[in-house]
């Protein structure tokens, strides 16, 4: 069975407790068990995980070959700025898929630039946890499920 | 049920799909994954109308005729998506809720390409998964329709 593993960023634990104009919703928790759903649909597993630290992210990107067919990361504002993130994305040589619940492209200009865009597969933005969803759907579409 | 209704909008070049730089856009036609787009449709009971134009000013007119004809579109404005303000303002002006997608990961590609003039008036982007961004996008339309109409 194919497996898939879900990172979140910083702040992304604060889900369903933030200013709601954005990021309107849902926990983290409750992503989580929807992503859980639709995997099993999908005949899929996931693993869903959550760092603040950006070399917790890194870490877990350099255990990734060998057991996840792929990666969903929603970076939160790593996105913008960690090439050492970036790095390891392209290290892995596993399909990954960037993710954001807001449309960073109505956001603060330094939110427009990716430095993991170009490392991924593609992007999905905009769609609140739903982002999450269609990520995952790529990645099974990509798998040939 | 059957009453929800989205425009599906190519932009120029788009129509040349199969026959252009397959090596970034793919071997589909477009006719081919209208198909596919207009299956995922039925899967839904969503009506679709599907519009392509190599002409700016042509989308632009098309978009102004979708308020009230449609509840939402999804767009692959090709290269306009990195240069109109005029396709930004259409879609602005019929508030219409909008989905852009992209065929090719725009990120990975020329600099020009990664900026998108009409991204701050869309709801959200999906690009990098080559014809299957079309159903992604359509089905991130579908659930947004579904917020906002409880069913």
């Amino acid at each position: 069975m194919k497996k898939i593993l879900v990172i979140s960023g910083p702040n992304l634990n604060l889900l369903g407790t933030r200013k709601t104009s954005i990021y309107k919703e849902s926990s983290l928790d409750e992503i989580h068990a929807r992503l859980r759903k639709k995997a099993a649909e999908l005949g899929m597993e996931v693993d869903c995980e959550q760092y603040n630290s950006e070399g917790d992210i890194i870490d877990r990107m350099q255990q990734v070959p060998g057991t996840y067919a792929g990666v969903v990361l929603n970076a939160g504002a790593l996105a913008h700025y960690s090439y050492s993130l970036r790095s390891a994305i392209g290290t892995m040589l596993v399909p990954c898929v960037e993710v954001f619940m807001s449309n960073v492209h109505a956001r603060e200009e330094f939110r427009h630039k990716s430095v993991i865009a170009d490392v991924c597969v593609g992007t999905i933005s905009g769609f609140g946890a739903h982002s999450y969803v269609l990520a995952l759907e790529a990645l099974a579409n990509l798998a040939g499920i | 049920m059957g009453s929800r209704r989205i425009a599906i909008i190519n932009g120029p070049n788009l129509n040349m799909l199969g026959r252009r730089e397959i090596g970034i856009y793919g071997g589909k036609t477009l006719d081919q994954i209208c198909d596919e787009i207009r299956h995922e449709g039925e899967r839904h009971d969503i009506s679709l109308e599907f519009f392509q134009s190599n002409v700016e000013g042509f989308i632009v007119d098309y978009i102004h005729s979708c308020a009230g004809k449609v509840k939402g579109i999804v767009i692959n404005a090709g290269a306009f998506t990195h240069y109109s303000v005029a396709l930004r303002d259409a879609l602005g002006a019929v508030r219409l809720p909008a989905i852009e997608v992209h065929i090719s990961n725009i990120y990975k590609r020329e600099t020009f390409r990664h900026l998108s003039y009409i991204a701050p008036v869309c709801i959200g982007q999906v690009c990098g998964f080559g014809s299957y961004s079309y159903i992604l996008g359509l089905r991130a339309l579908m659930e947004k329709l579904d917020e906002a109409v409880p069913e």
